[in-house]
């Protein structure tokens, strides 16, 4: 297949390496796929082109964090900021979007926003060595109270057309997500994100190699805090206006989703894979529920169960050998 | 047999009243969203924000006692019940699962007054009733919206609360959570009182949610900072609560405070001989949407907008509320008895 030689021989292992990085999270993905055959199954519409489109376009703001947590855990670190940062995009992307930036501009903002406070919230763990759960909850304050700052109670606006574009009935959520999870490849080939995961797992041992331990992880924050705006402009759109509020939950969703997908809280361990799975079980729930006709009670108790059943079941495995 | 010809005819008969009850205006005019191609009985979708709260208990109360009744008339086979859990996000994911199992009604209080409006639309495309109640979203893509006015109810307090303090002296001022809209109305409506009474300082604000340990708690740390304290304008009933429970504790004297129908406030009120005024949004309001629901869907022409009058709790009738106390929960709220005639009153009244 490959006609290059030496990437012929890492073509050879490229597959088995990550076989074997699926190994802790096969369950989740079976879980997974049985959530998706059964959601298929009880709402046959998810076929079609706007209900798979609709599908993705709740799943795609869950997803978007649960890497920007993932990114964070693999670097050793963690954001308690999450929520407040979808926020804040939300309502600088439902403030400007109308206003005399226009669209460009307005999407400009965000991503600089986020971006730039991801970096300094990185400058500010890595540098000062402050511990991150610590700095990102005072940043979650900090940021949140800038998001009702810049807009106190539910309000702004998103243009139509973005709305519809975004999250109409096309499946330009998917093709977005896929993109960005294509962009994640990428910058794993580059030396700052191949550093990654060798500065999350034994940072002493990959600064003494030379890895650029501190950049790779400050580079994480700046990522992390650039999807946290970006999921926060998409929602911004899918809901064609700004809240100053409504990212407080993805917060702990995006942890969850992130432990779920086997991501370890110490560093260095998991995958972006796992990540999204487990953020995609995390919102498959929620409708399949609704279609098997659980009780709200009844599917708080089931959620806890799969969570535990999706997590446990390869340490069970671990344990038994 | 015979019982569902009895069915029919009182059907019948109900369309007949309705249509005579309509025909002097526009007797065909259907209600926003309504196609007419639905027909009874309906399934009913009620997206809760939020089923926690001991008010959000009793409110669903009310709905699950509406469908009940529903049922008997042979009007509503199904209520489909969901909880966001707070997340304004799952709420929309969850209207949309509505949609897509294609039920008649939705019935909703919004999680925020502007992200559910898109997902709204859709389901009124469809011809979903859409009845909106309590927390409102900014559209006008429902069938109809319910509420009481939150500005009034600011607006009322406050100048109860100034008379009580004989026109100037010292106030906190007890908010629910910031960047909420009820909240956020509330307290613009008592703004114009206060800014025509100069007189009255306001000492400090707090948001805190609406339970009353969060509020005794920010309380308490004012007290603390302010020896004098000559009122508090509370707009919510557990915070309410929670600042009488907080003088009490500090052995604080009791200022005039308004509040809510709270059942602990008004046993406070009444237990400590506060000077107090109290209003409530009443639980009901959930029962009133089911039943505006069904209206609505039977092709009765209902107002975009139903404003429920603010039923008002002092001396002279906190007696009544406090006598009905035993059938709400400890920390529920004690709200004003309804019925049918009532939800037909205030549909006409519009």
């Amino acid at each position: 297949m490959n006609t290059v030689a030496p990437s012929g021989q890492a073509g050879a292992l490229y597959w088995p390496v990550q076989l074997r990085r699926n190994v802790g999270v096969r369950s989740l993905f079976a879980v997974v796929m049985a959530f998706l055959v059964a959601y298929g199954f009880l709402f046959p519409g998810l076929l079609t082109a706007s209900g798979f489109a609709k599908f993705t376009q709740s799943w795609f703001p869950l997803a978007l964090v649960a890497m920007a947590q993932a990114i964070l855990m693999l670097t050793g670190g963690i954001s308690l900021a999450i929520g407040a940062m979808v926020s804040l995009g939300a309502v600088i992307a439902a403030t400007t979007m109308t206003g005399p930036l226009g669209i460009a501009g307005g999407a400009a903002a965000v991503a600089l926003t986020g971006v730039g406070i991801g970096a300094a919230t990185g400058f500010i763990v890595v540098k000062l060595r402050l511990p991150a759960i610590v700095v990102t909850l005072a940043g979650s304050f900090i940021i949140g109270g800038a998001a009702l700052l810049i807009l106190p109670r539910p309000g702004g606006a998103i243009p139509e057309w973005l709305s519809d574009l975004l999250a109409g009935n096309t499946p330009a959520a998917f093709v977005l997500l896929m993109l960005i999870v294509l962009l994640w490849k990428l910058y794993l080939a580059t030396p700052l994100g191949l550093s990654l995961y060798a500065a999350g797992e034994n940072p002493v041992g990959a600064y003494r190699s030379g890895v650029p331990v501190d950049g790779a992880r400050i580079a994480a924050y700046a990522i992390s805090g650039l999807l946290c705006t970006g999921a926060g402009l998409f929602v911004a759109a899918q809901t064609g206006s700004g809240d100053p509020v409504i990212g407080t939950a993805f917060t702990l969703n995006s942890i969850a989703a992130a432990v779920l997908g086997g991501i370890g809280f110490l560093g260095g361990q998991g995958t972006m894979r796992g990540a999204l799975a487990g953020s995609l079980l995390l919102s498959l729930m929620i409708s399949v529920m609704f279609f098997l006709g659980f009780t709200p009670v009844a599917q708080y108790v089931a959620q806890g169960l799969i969570i535990i059943g999706a997590v446990a079941t390869p340490q069970f495995r671990k344990v038994q050998q | 047999m015979t019982k569902s010809s009895f069915f029919a005819s009182a059907s019948a008969l109900c369309l007949g009243l309705l249509l005579s009850l309509g025909a002097g205006s526009q007797a065909n005019a259907a209600a926003k969203c309504i196609k007419g191609d639905r027909k009874a009985p309906y399934t009913i979708g009620w997206a809760n924000i939020y089923s926690v709260p001991t008010w959000m208990k009793q409110t669903q109360g009310t709905i699950e006692a509406e469908v009940e009744t529903l049922k008997k008339q042979g009007l509503v086979d199904k209520l489909v019940v969901t909880d966001a859990q707070g997340d304004a996000n799952v709420q929309i994911q969850q209207i949309q699962s509505m949609i897509d199992s294609d039920v008649d009604a939705i019935i909703l209080i919004a999680g925020s007054s502007t992200a559910p409006a898109r997902v709204l639309a859709d389901a009124c495309a469809k011809g979903i009733a859409i009845i909106n109640f309590d927390s409102l979203v900014d559209t006008d893509q429902v069938t109809a919206k319910v509420n009481t006015d939150s500005a009034q109810w600011g607006d009322q307090a406050a100048k109860f609360l100034i008379d009580a303090i004989g026109g100037k002296g010292k106030i906190l001022i007890l908010n629910g959570p910031a960047g909420v809209s009820v909240s956020d109305d509330r307290r613009k409506g008592a703004d114009a009182a206060l800014k025509a009474h100069p007189d009255v300082t306001v000492l400090a604000e707090t948001n805190t949610p609406y339970n009353v340990a969060p509020a005794q708690e920010a309380v308490t740390s004012l007290l603390f900072a302010n020896p004098e304290i000559d009122g508090i304008l509370s707009l919510g009933g557990a915070l309410s609560a929670g600042a009488v429970l907080a003088l009490d504790k500090q052995g604080r004297e009791q200022v005039p405070i308004t509040g809510e129908n709270a059942r602990q406030f008004l046993e406070l009120w009444k237990e400590k001989g506060l000077k107090s005024w109290a209003t409530m949004q009443p639980n009901w309001l959930g029962a009133f949407a089911t039943y505006t629901a069904v209206q609505a869907l039977e092709g009765k022409d209902v107002p975009a907008f139903v404003k429920i009058p603010l039923p008002v709790i002092d001396n002279s009738n906190i007696d009544q509320y406090l006598a009905r106390a035993a059938d709400f929960p400890a920390d529920g709220y004690i709200y004003s008895p309804y019925d049918e005639e009532l939800f037909k009153k205030l549909l006409a009244e519009q």
